[in-house]
Parts: structure tokens; C-alpha cells; sequence
């Protein structure tokens, strides 16, 4: 597991946006189970992290939280993303795109010299 | 918005805890159990399933913890914890909590009011008006550098040539007399140009304000009032219906035009006036006008500057200064030497300010050295404390607590004790900073006797709680967060132990406490050695068993023969009354507070030199004034009834005249020219104090009141009394209203009252540094008794054992006085070397005593060391008695 690399602060809230975007409502160990799939196992998402960050985004209403029932008939807390969760993922999304392209440019410049 | 809502639920989280802390504990638990699901159909074993969830969910405390601080706001938990805790500790001990609370409060609270006094005297003096930090005084310099009031035509031509000035108005505080025959009320007014209300920036309660337009081109032709919101309300009760209403002032009827704001009280810090009418009714008002307002001799306005927008003081003054040296050239025959400047209105001369501005200064600098040795007490008593709870911190450190939670747990603590101290200081400073009426002098004048506990005052208060609460709490605090863990614990039972650093500190702090109270009194000492010095200064008058009376002529419109026959009625009748020993009358009390008039005068036989200053202060006096004042005549003659108007003009000197100006020969039959007019000198009179006590002798002159007087001068009658003060002040009383009614009496009085307006900045300061000095003493003590007791306590064991070894009582009390006089000692010597360094820069305030007046070092520093051994002297004595069974098994 040492080889995997961490999520970056600030990353995980975009992902977890992402992932209950194109998921709907998820529980937090399906929340960090997708973030993982979906890298292809190459990131390694840190549960004492995760759990904080969805209070913190619940905190500031990005996304809303209820007790339901898994398909396992386990009791979990699901969450989900709201109107502003959504408007704030398309916006942190561009951002995150205009940054790479950015970086991207740079690099391939900085290449060349 | 979204970070503002996240703040606000974390806020409410602190008091949902418990319930997120089991969701999030269920959260978790479905977490491992689906995780843990997932590996077993993934093929492993139950075991190792179970080992891999939990593995990869990490520190379960740690997550939880996270999870925690996001759920609330963990410095506020912290704070409330370390408030909480604070408060036990307090409880615990609450003799050394109640002392530092109440030594918190003299300190901050004697700083509160003196902060309030500073402020409503010198920082806002102009309370109610608008942008008062723009409007500045215009003074005129007579030649000899003295500050002078400022003419009113000098004032029109300064306003028409000064562009940096935005608005400039004079104003002329008078008495009215207010009402009709039956019901005359005197009042303080002003006299104001017409633009003063708009200067100040002053909007109406009720009607409106005059203008330059309507008020300041003619004279005498608008007889308007505009009265203060108190006048309304006590004459008016408040009536919306006053506006248009007549009021007779002076006789004449006046139309009230507005009322001022509730706020505003006039343009004189700390005076509160009832009324502004035109200054251009002047003559009207005082009968002087045609001479006062057409003029440039008579000096008698104040002027207040609003600087134009950008316009720097210095700019401006260099521009007034410009101005008023081209006056001086234009207007030689008045104004030749004269020039004008421009001050801040807390460094004008006139007004509460100027007596105030000494004083004050002084007290606030004894206030913040009384707040400092407060600190010292209180870092003392915190240190003390601090060093028998360094178990308690070796504890926590032990078990894992950051050493800065510890310095903000101490901090916290010193923080609540100075908040509770700054409350118990607002509970006493409110009081006090009504009593600032009883620092100004004792006279007519419509004192505002408050400083108001407002929002600059408050805040000054709470900034100088928190700088108490890091300076008291800051070396504690670093102190016990350098506490060594290992060496506190294994000292096993023994609390701190005194091996502990902070013991050697205490004796620092104490040290400075002696030394800062000794710099305290020492200064208290020198102020009071020099009121003492001042007060036992012969005047050269005996004022005592004199009644003074003074009269406003104008404000009943005699001519020059009525006034005169007045008077001499007025003398008739007294001289008449039971009770009274003697009579005479002049235009001026001597060391009163007012400026005196001076004449230019030229001297037979003395050539002055271009630039000396021959304008000379001077009396007008009716027969028998020097007999009454006792002042003695040296030579010559007194004046007498033939000295009038037909006869020739006579003089008499005073000796520093004829030392002065007629160093040979005799000065009786030398003739002098003043007014236009020749004197023969009559007579040499001793000299004697006139503006202030502690003067130099100047040369003064005297001349027949007869000769010169016109009504608008001041008039001013002298009764010398055989039977008491009140009997002859009643007596003048009675006689002015037998002989005339219509004529105001402005103020009877012991001489002695009016001549205590001259010592009043001294008595002040004397008084209240004593009772600083007194305050600081006492800490002082009380912080040398804390330490010297802790010592003592913290030395049971040692000092049951050296007993137990033979050691006599006498030898112990030696030990623990032998300590404690060193501590003062040193504290002692530097404060004297503090003192005598600081007390240089005083020696302008102090009179007749030197700046290192050795006797008052010593006096203070015997006094200090006897106070100090008198505190000792409980410890010293609780150790003589300490038995060494008791002491031995302590702890």
C-alpha cells in the first residue's frame, strides 16, 4: 500500500463531489471505495480524512446526509449532493481544468527548452 | 456566505457533542462492517478481514478526533475549558484571586478616570460639534511673548486675508442679565460671530443658527439668542414654542432664534454656557461695544480657526503669522510688535484646558507607574501561584499536554482576572469621573463638571486590560511552560519546591514594585514640598477679612459720570454698614485668574532700548486701596478725592518700577507718559503678587481711577471687614441692589477664594499625586508581605530544622527581616536613581524646591524602607513561631 500515492488536500472534496454527481447517494465507505476503483487503485484514500471532509462539506451545504439502509440490509449514512453542491463541483471542475491545461502548457514548454 | 454558515454550525456543534460523536461512532462502525464484508467475499479469513479494515481505516481516535475539531470550533472549546478551569482554580484560592482582582481594579480604575478627565478636557474639547479635530485657536503674541486675547477688528482683517482657513469666528464669554426687574438670573453666554454655530458644524434642536450675512455687518441691529438645550428645558420646559420668543437680556428684548443640541455646551472645554448671542451686539450687551468692536486695543476675543481641507496647522500659521506682521506694520500705533499664531485648542490659553493641561499630564504619568507596579503585584501573585502549581503542570506536560496550552491556560487566567478587576474598576472610576467638577476651580464659572464614562473611555479601558492581563500573566505563564517534567516530579511531595526558578524571580518583580513606588512618592513629595512653598509665599496684600464684589457697569449702560457717582454712592453706603472696616474699588483683582490691561509707557529720564518691552501692567485704583490691602507705601502719598479728572495726573509705582526705570535719584515728582497724558509719581508702593504667586517682582503701576476709568473697564469693590465673611459679602450685596438695582453683580467672594484660583494646578497636583503616591506605597507593600509570606511558608521545613539545631527565634525573624530589607533596599536605591533622573524633567512644575531636593529622596526612601520592615514583620514573626515538630513533618 506504501507505493500508492495519497489523495492531496484539497482534491478529495472535488472527488467526492464527482463521485456522488455520477453515483447519486452513496455511503462514505462506498464514497472511498469508488475514489479508489475509479483511479485504478492507484490512489489510497485515507478514511480519517474522509469523514471530517464530508462534515466539512455538509458544514457548508455542498452536500446533505440521512440514515438509510445499504443493499447488504446494513444500517449506513448516505449522502448526496444538493443544488449548490452541484453548482460548486462545476465550478471547482473548470477551475481544476483550467489549472492542469495551465500546468500542462507549462510543462510541455518547459520540455522543449 | 458558505464559510460564515460552516462557522455558525460548528458554533451550534458545541452543543450537540454527545449525539455527533455516536453518529460518527456508527458512521464508523457501518464503515468496518461493510469493509470487512467486502474482504471476506474477496477471500479472506475472518480474522484477517476484520485486521485489513482496520488497518486501512487508520487511528480510529485519530479520525475521530478530526472529526471532532471539524465538527466544532476547537479554540473556542479550548477557551471555554480553560475558562472553566480557571474559574476552579480561583475558587480555590480566593484570597490571592480577590487580592489581585481588587489591586487590578485601583490600577485600572484610577487609570479609567484620569483617562476620562484627560478626554473630555484635553482630547475632545469641543463636545457636540462636528470634525473638532480641524478647528484650532488663533492667539495674538504681544510683544513681550505673551499670549493675548485677539481684537475684533484684528480678527475681521485676519479672516478677510487668511485663505487656509475655511471659517474663523470670535467668541467672548459674558454675563447676562437675564429676565426682568423683578426676576434678574444671570448667565453665562457668549458672544459669537455670526458663522460659530456653522464653524463648529452645530445643527439646530430647534429654529436655526445666525449667519456671517445676517449678524456680522452691522452693529447693534440684531438683537438675537440662540439658547442651550439645558436653558430650554429648565426656563422653557422643552416648549417647541420658544422659537420667536422674547427674553430680556440686559434690559433689551431679545428674539430666540434656536436652541443648541443637548450636546453642545459652548467652545470652552469644560465650561458649559446658556446662551450665544451676535458678538456684534457686544456694545449693546456690554455698553463698551462702539470702542470694543472699532478698536484694535481692546484685545478681548477669542478666536477659533477651521482649517481649510488639507491645510496643515503649520501652513496656516505660518500664513496667520504673515498676516499679523503686515497688521503690525500697518497698524503701528496699536499693534507695533504684536503678532498672532495658531494652537491647538488643547494648548490654548484660554479655557479649563490651559490650568488643566499641567496636572493632567502629571496624573496620567502617576497613574501609568501606578499601573505598572499593579502589573508587578499581580505577575507576583500569578508567580507565586504558579510555582505551587508546578506539579500540576509537570502533570500535564507529563501526560502529553503542549507546553503553549499551558502558557494559554495561564494566560487565560490572568485575562479573567484583569476582566473582573476592570469591571470592579469601572465600578469605581464611574463615580469619579463625575468628581472632575472638584478638580477645577472653586468659582462663578458654569462648570461642566462630568467626563463621561462613553465609548472612547471604554475602549481605552479594555486595551489596557488586555496589556495588563499579557504583561501580569506573560512571565508566569513562559515560566511554567519551561517547567522541568522530570526533576518537579521526582521532588515527589514537596509543592514546587523552592529550587524552582520562579522563586528567584519574585524577588525581581518586588524590587521594581519598591522601585517604581519609590519614584511615585518621591515626585508626589516634590509637588507637594512645592504647593507648600507656594502657599506660604507672602502676596504683599493681606487678603485675609477682604470681600470682593464684582460689577458689570456696562450691562447698565452708565456714562463715565454715572459710573463715577455710583461708585462713590456705593463706597458711601458701605463705609456706612456695620462690619466694615474699610472700602475702596479697582478695575482688577489681583491673582485672579483673568489677564490684566497694560499701558505703553514712557519714562522721563530712561532712554529705552529699541526692543524693550515698555508695555506695563497696571491697576486703577480709588483712595485708600493700598491702606485696605495693607500694602505699604513706601513713599509719597496715596491718592485722594482731589485726584480727579480736572486735577493733574498722578501715578504710583511700585519698587521694581523704580528699580527699573529710575535707578537714581527720587522717583516722587518723576513724570510719566502713558495714555497721551503726562503723570507725576505720587507715590512708591511695595511690590506686590499679581497674576501668580510665584512670580517675579515686575514693575506695575497705579493710577487714579478717576483719571482714566471708563464704564466698560471692570469694576471690582474692595470691603475690608471687621465681623465675619459672609456678614460682609451679604452687606455688598445688599448695598449694590440698594444703590442700583439694574446693576449685575457678577460675583461676591473672599479675596482668598479668588486668590486660591492661583494655586489651584499645584493643590491638585500636590493632592491627588499624594494619593496616588499613597496607593503605590500600599501595593508596594502588599506585594513585598505576599513574598516575604510565601518565602517564609515555602521555608517552614528549613527553619523547623535549623530550630530544631539550636537556631534562637531572634536569629530566624534576622534572616527573614534581613531579606526582606534587602529587597526594599535595592528597590529603594534604584527607584531614587529613576527618581532623580526623571524629576529633572519636572523642575518647570516645581517651585521654590529643587528637582533633587535631598531631604524628600530621604524622606522617601526611610519611609519606604520602614514600610517595607513593617511588612515583613507578620512573616518574620510567623517564622519566630514556627515549631519545629509542626515544621519538620509539614507536607
Amino acid at each position: 500500500m506504501g507505493d500508492k500515492a495519497d489523495v492531496w488536500q484539497g482534491t478529495l472534496a472535488l472527488m467526492i463531489l464527482k463521485t456522488l454527481e455520477s453515483m447519486g447517494a452513496l455511503h462514505g465507505y462506498g464514497i472511498a471505495r469508488r475514489i479508489e476503483q475509479i483511479s485504478g487503485d492507484i490512489l489510497s484514500v485515507n478514511y480519517g480524512t474522509l469523514y471530517p471532509a464530508l462534515l466539512k462539506l455538509e458544514q457548508e451545504g455542498y452536500v446533505a446526509s440521512e440514515w438509510g439502509v445499504s443493499d447488504n440490509n446494513r444500517r449506513a449514512k448516505y449522502y448526496k449532493l444538493t443544488r449548490a453542491g452541484r453548482k460548486q463541483l462545476e465550478k471547482e471542475a473548470r477551475d481544476w481544468e483550467q489549472t492542469t491545461a495551465i500546468l500542462a502548457k507549462f510543462l510541455s514548454t518547459a520540455e522543449q527548452s | 456566505m458558505r464559510p460564515l454558515r460552516a462557522w455558525l454550525l460548528r458554533l451550534g456543534g458545541l452543543f450537540q457533542k454527545q449525539r455527533r460523536d455516536s453518529e460518527l461512532a456508527d458512521e464508523l462502525e457501518s464503515h468496518l462492517a461493510m469493509h470487512i464484508e467486502d474482504n471476506l467475499r474477496a477471500g479472506m479469513s475472518a480474522e484477517e478481514a476484520r485486521r485489513a479494515a482496520l488497518l486501512k481505516l487508520g487511528g480510529l481516535e485519530q479520525t475521530k478526533e478530526s472529526y471532532r475539531e471539524r465538527g466544532g470550533l476547537p479554540f473556542l472549546e479550548t477557551l471555554l475549558q480553560d475558562l472553566r478551569f480557571a474559574l476552579r482554580t480561583f475558587r480555590k484560592n480566593p484570597g490571592v484571586t480577590a487580592i489581585a482582582v481588587l489591586t487590578l481594579a485601583l490600577g485600572i480604575g484610577a487609570n479609567t478616570t484620569i483617562f476620562s478627565w484627560v478626554r473630555s478636557v484635553l482630547l475632545n474639547p469641543l463636545p457636540g460639534s462636528g470634525d473638532p479635530e480641524r478647528v484650532v485657536a488663533l492667539e495674538t503674541l504681544a510683544p513681550n511673548g505673551d499670549w493675548l486675547p485677539t481684537s475684533y477688528l484684528d480678527f475681521r482683517d485676519l479672516r478677510e486675508n487668511c485663505k487656509l482657513m475655511e471659517s474663523m469666528s470670535v467668541t467672548k464669554p459674558m454675563v447676562l442679565a437675564v429676565g426682568n426687574d423683578s426676576s434678574v438670573e444671570h448667565v453665562w453666554s457668549e458672544a459669537v460671530s455670526g458663522n460659530f454655530f456653522e464653524l463648529l458644524q452645530v445643527k439646530p434642536q430647534a429654529g436655526r443658527f445666525f449667519s456671517t450675512a445676517e449678524v456680522d455687518h452691522e452693529q447693534n441691529a440684531h438683537p438675537l439668542v440662540v439658547i442651550a438645550h439645558s436653558f430650554w428645558i429648565n426656563h422653557f420646559h422643552g416648549d417647541p414654542g420658544v422659537i420667536g420668543a422674547t427674553v430680556r437680556i440686559n434690559h433689551f428684548p431679545y428674539t430666540v432664534i434656536g436652541v443648541a443640541p443637548k450636546t453642545f455646551h459652548g467652545s470652552m472645554a469644560g465650561l458649559s454656557f446658556s446662551m450665544w448671542v451676535p458678538a456684534t451686539m457686544y456694545g449693546q450687551l456690554s455698553s463698551t461695544g462702539d470702542h470694543t468692536l472699532r478698536d484694535r486695543k481692546w484685545r478681548t476675543f477669542r478666536v477659533l480657526v477651521r482649517l481649510s481641507p488639507g491645510a496643515l496647522i503649520e501652513q496656516a500659521r505660518a500664513e496667520v503669522q504673515s498676516q499679523a506682521n503686515q497688521m503690525a506694520l500697518r497698524d503701528a500705533d496699536t499693534n507695533e510688535g504684536t503678532s498672532a499664531t495658531l494652537l491647538p485648542l488643547w494648548k490654548a490659553h484660554y479655557g479649563i484646558q490651559n490650568s488643566l493641561l499641567g496636572p493632567l499630564s502629571s496624573l496620567m504619568a502617576a497613574a501609568g507607574v501606578l499601573l505598572l507596579i499593579v502589573c508587578a503585584n499581580v505577575a507576583n501573585l500569578l508567580l507565586a501561584r504558579a510555582t505551587s502549581r508546578q506539579k500540576e503542570f509537570s502533570v500535564r506536560l507529563a501526560l502529553g499536554a503542549p507546553r503553549f496550552r499551558l502558557v494559554r491556560q495561564l494566560l487565560t487566567e490572568s485575562l479573567l482576572i484583569a476582566l473582573a478587576g476592570s469591571v470592579a474598576g469601572l465600578a469605581f472610576a464611574t463615580p469619579l469621573g463625575g468628581s472632575l467638577g472638584d478638580l477645577l476651580p472653586h468659582s462663578s464659572l458654569p462648570t461642566l463638571a462630568q467626563a463621561p464614562i462613553d465609548a472612547g473611555v471604554l475602549f481605552f479601558m479594555i486595551a489596557l486590560t488586555s496589556v495588563v492581563a499579557l504583561l501580569a500573566g506573560i512571565v508566569p505563564a513562559m515560566h511554567a511552560a519551561k517547567s522541568n517534567v522530570q526533576a518537579t516530579l521526582k521532588e515527589g511531595g514537596r509543592a514546587g519546591g523552592s529550587s524552582a526558578r520562579s522563586v528567584r524571580l519574585l524577588p525581581w518583580f518586588v524590587t521594581s514594585e519598591m522601585a517604581l513606588a519609590t519614584v511615585a512618592l518621591i515626585v508626589a513629595g516634590l509637588f507637594v514640598k512645592s504647593f507648600h512653598h507656594a502657599s506660604e509665599i507672602h502676596p504683599g496684600f493681606d487678603p485675609d477679612h477682604v470681600a470682593i464684589a464684582q460689577l458689570s457697569l456696562g450691562a447698565a449702560n452708565y456714562d463715565a459720570e454715572q459710573a463715577n457717582s455710583f461708585c462713590v454712592r456705593l463706597r458711601e453706603k458701605l463705609e456706612g454698614a456695620p462690619g466694615v472696616a474699610a472700602v475702596s474699588y479697582t478695575d482688577y483683582v489681583p491673582l485672579n485668574i483673568a489677564a490684566g490691561s497694560w499701558e505703553d509707557l514712557q519714562v522721563q529720564g530712561y532712554v529705552a532700548s529699541p526692543s524693550e518691552n515698555m508695555k506695563i501692567y497696571r491697576t486703577l485704583a480709588a483712595p485708600g486701596y493700598f491702606g485696605l490691602m495693607k500694602i505699604p507705601l513706601l513713599e509719597g502719598r496715596d491718592f485722594n478725592a482731589r485726584d480727579d479728572m480736572k486735577a493733574p495726573p498722578v501715578m504710583i509705582v511700585n519698587q521694581e518700577f523704580v528699580r527699573r526705570f529710575i535707578p537714581s535719584g527720587t522717583a516722587i515728582g518723576r513724570r510719566v507718559q502713558g495714555w497721551g497724558k503726562w503723570f507725576t509719581i505720587v507715590g512708591v508702593a511695595s511690590d506686590s503678587k499679581i497674576y501668580r504667586l510665584t512670580e517675579a517682582p515686575m514693575p506695575y503701576f497705579y493710577v487714579p481711577i478717576r483719571q482714566i476709568y471708563r464704564p466698560e473697564m471692570g469694576l471690582v469693590f474692595f470691603v475690608r471687614t471687621s465681623g465675619t465673611m459672609d456678614g460682609a459679602i451679604a452687606t455688598l450685596r445688599r448695598e449694590v441692589q440698594a444703590v442700583d438695582p439694574t446693576v449685575p453683580l457678577l460675583e461676591a467672594a473672599s479675596l482668598n477664594d479668588g486668590i486660591s484660583l492661583s494655586l489651584f494646578t499645584q493643590r491638585i497636583s500636590a493632592s491627588l499625586l499624594s494619593v496616588l503616591g499613597s496607593v503605590a506605597l500600599f501595593l508596594a507593600a502588599l506585594g513585598l508581605y505576599g513574598v516575604m509570606a510565601y518565602s517564609v511558608a515555602q521555608r517552614t521545613n528549613e527553619i523547623g530544622l535549623r530550630m530544631a539545631l539550636g537556631a534562637q527565634r531572634s536569629d530566624i525573624s534576622r534572616v527573614v527581616l534581613g531579606q526582606g530589607a534587602r529587597l526594599a533596599g535595592i528597590g529603594v536605591v534604584a527607584g531614587a536613581a529613576m527618581a532623580f533622573a526623571i524629576t529633572r524633567l519636572l523642575s518647570s512644575l516645581l517651585f521654590g524646591v529643587s528637582a533633587s531636593d535631598p531631604l524628600t529622596f530621604v524622606g522617601v526612601a526611610v519611609l519606604l524602607t520602614m514600610v517595607a520592615i513593617a511588612a515583613c514583620f507578620i512573616p518574620a514573626w510567623r517564622a519566630m513561631h514556627v515549631d519545629p515538630m509542626v515544621a519538620l513533618r509539614y507536607e
